[in-house]
């Protein structure tokens, strides 16, 4: 569990950008950083401060040691710093720049390592925990981020079990840490991180963004919330795709929305934001990509986002227009089954409220899967003309009156099946049909949606949340 | 290096819309596909001038299938 790092010019210690008091005072309010371990040789540093006044525990690697690596001394200072989190109550955030473990110390180490691991597991949806990934986070070092709740990764930062030495011994695969472990990997293909920034002044921005976030929620004042016409983020055809995010912007309050996972997974969007000023969590389809669909991935995208917002009291509001899962001999090899069932099982498990939005379409499984009735959501809001089906009218048609369809001339075909489809949706798949049966509660308009999401949460936000941990899914 | 646009997923090309030799920038539609009930369009990824467009009107493509190649400028 140990990699090399690049070893920049030698710098005295206090002129050092990778020095640890630096990089906590840079995180922190101005002033109130105070530090709560010794700074010497163990590699680690911890302190306590607050952001935007909210009281909040820091970690970081001292890189200026032997390039951060872990050894016992140091790990117990982050095992220290947890235990203050969970006492305080107190967010925790760890800034990482470390090769892993101190190969000197031998197994001594590797035991430390995972003692950290084991108090990350702990306080797992008991406090926000965030990492930010300033420099190489290998072996060891690559863990401690994967266990917490959001990653966010630096320009420099580079993720990665073992590094690219021991990757070209083992397997004689040329491939530098960019490419094993950079933003790209880690943004696009694994969805270890969750963040990406430009810089390290952004990186740690974010994490006050985020610590912000959930360490000062806030409740919600559905008189702040001002009604706009949400449709106008819509394309007028019902069937042509679009970029879901301007919508959620908008749902959400000014520019408060902050996106994770933002380009794994595309085909759904899960981000934390403002709602009357208090946070909560949006999940939306994003029909621009891949129509839309849920697949494997996107499930669990979605199933973590849930059960972190649900750990920490966040209330859900989930924008639907989802035309199903994804089909696909790929996509059941790669166990839609078994990774789809964790979105089923964070939804009907999380107590927090959460409310449904169905702009357009919920078909079938993905209907289910998207916070239905079914369940538990505390409300369920369709838009005038939403259709809720187990699939759109017209591959519902063609399925049902299969023989009729083909006694008709091709020409009236499409004639045909546009009226069986209308008679469909009035039986099947209507919104006013859906209403009835009690699976949509309430038909809104787009221009009333905002207050309506707004009164729903207000009147079920007791502060419950959910007694369980966050595993990354 | 030439820029590859590839499909997705399982579709119909509904709409081609942009032609070899258009320069196109960033969320420029180059077709449309059809499935799963909706039109999802393709945009470019990078800037630059196309240099092939694979498919025409009814194909049906399979995730990976090439779409587009694009040079960049």
């Amino acid at each position: 569990m140990t990699a090399t790092a690049a070893k920049p010019a030698k710098l005295p210690r206090e002129q050092d950008p990778r020095n640890p008091t630096k990089r906590l005072a840079a995180f922190f309010d101005p002033g109130s950083l105070q530090l709560i371990s010794a700074d010497d040789d163990s590699g680690m540093l911890a302190a306590v401060g607050t952001v935007d006044g909210v009281h909040t525990v820091a970690f970081c690697s001292d890189a200026t040691v032997m390039g951060g690596a872990m050894g016992h001394e140091g790990c117990k200072v982050v095992v220290a710093a947890y235990d203050r989190a969970l006492a305080d109550d107190a967010p925790i955030v760890g800034l990482w720049h470390s090769g892993g473990a101190r190969l000197a110390e031998g197994v001594l180490s590797l035991h430390a390592v995972g003692l950290i691991f084991a108090a990350m597991t702990r306080v797992s949806g008991k406090v926000p925990q965030i990492s930010v990934v300033l420099g190489p986070a290998a072996g060891g070092a690559a863990y401690g981020p994967a266990l917490t709740d959001v990653v966010i990764l630096g320009p420099e930062g580079r993720i990665f079990v073992t590094g690219p030495d021991v990757v070209r011994s083992v397997t004689g695969e040329d491939v530098d840490m960019l490419r094993l472990g950079g933003p790209e990997p880690h943004g696009r293909r694994s969805g270890v991180v969750h963040v990406l920034t430009d810089s390290e002044a952004d990186a740690l921005a974010q994490a006050r963004r985020l610590v912000a976030l959930l360490g000062d929620q806030r409740v919600i004042e559905p008189g702040e919330v001002h009604d706009v016409n949400l449709a106008q983020q819509l394309p007028e055809s019902k069937r042509r795709a679009y970029d879901v995010h301007p919508l959620v912007a908008t749902l959400l309050d000014g520019d408060s929305m902050l996106e994770l996972h933002q380009r794994w997974a595309p085909n759904i969007v899960t981000a934390l934001g403002r709602f009357g000023g208090r946070t909560v969590g949006v999940i939306a389809n994003n029909p621009l990509r891949l129509g839309g669909c849920l697949d494997s991935p996107s499930a669990e995208k979605a199933a973590r986002f849930v059960r972190m917002c649900d750990a920490f009291g966040v209330p859900l509001i989930v924008v639907v227009d989802v035309p199903g899962y994804l089909p696909g001999v790929g996509q059941e090899w790669d166990g839609v089954v078994r990774r789809g069932a964790k979105l089923l099982h964070a939804f009907a498990e999380a107590g927090v409220p959460r409310v449904t939005l169905v702009t357009r379409k919920a078909y079938g499984g993905a209907y289910i899967a998207m916070n239905a009735r079914a369940l538990g959501a505390t409300r369920v809001f369709a838009w005038p003309g939403a259709e809720v089906a187990v699939m759109g009218a017209i591959a519902a048609i063609r399925i049902l009156h299969r023989r009729k369809i083909a006694e008709v001339a091709p020409d009236l075909r499409p004639t045909v099946e546009a009226e069986l489809a209308a008679e469909h949706e009035v039986l099947a798949g209507g919104v006013d049909r859906a209403v009835e049966i009690g699976v949509v509660d309430e038909v809104v308009e787009p221009t009333a949606t905002r207050s309506a999401l707004a009164a729903a949460l207000a009147a079920a936000d007791t502060g419950a949340r959910g007694q369980h941990g966050n595993i990354p899914l | 290096m030439s820029h590859y646009v590839d499909a997705e997923l399982v579709a119909s090309v509904w709409k081609v819309v942009a032609s070899v030799g258009d320069i196109v920038a960033p969320e420029d539609t180059l077709v449309i596909l059809e499935s799963m009930k909706m039109e999802i369009p393709v945009p470019a990824e990078v800037s630059g001038t196309i240099t092939e467009i694979a498919v025409r009107e009814g194909d049906v493509v399979t995730e990976g299938d090439r779409i587009a190649e694009i040079e960049p400028s």
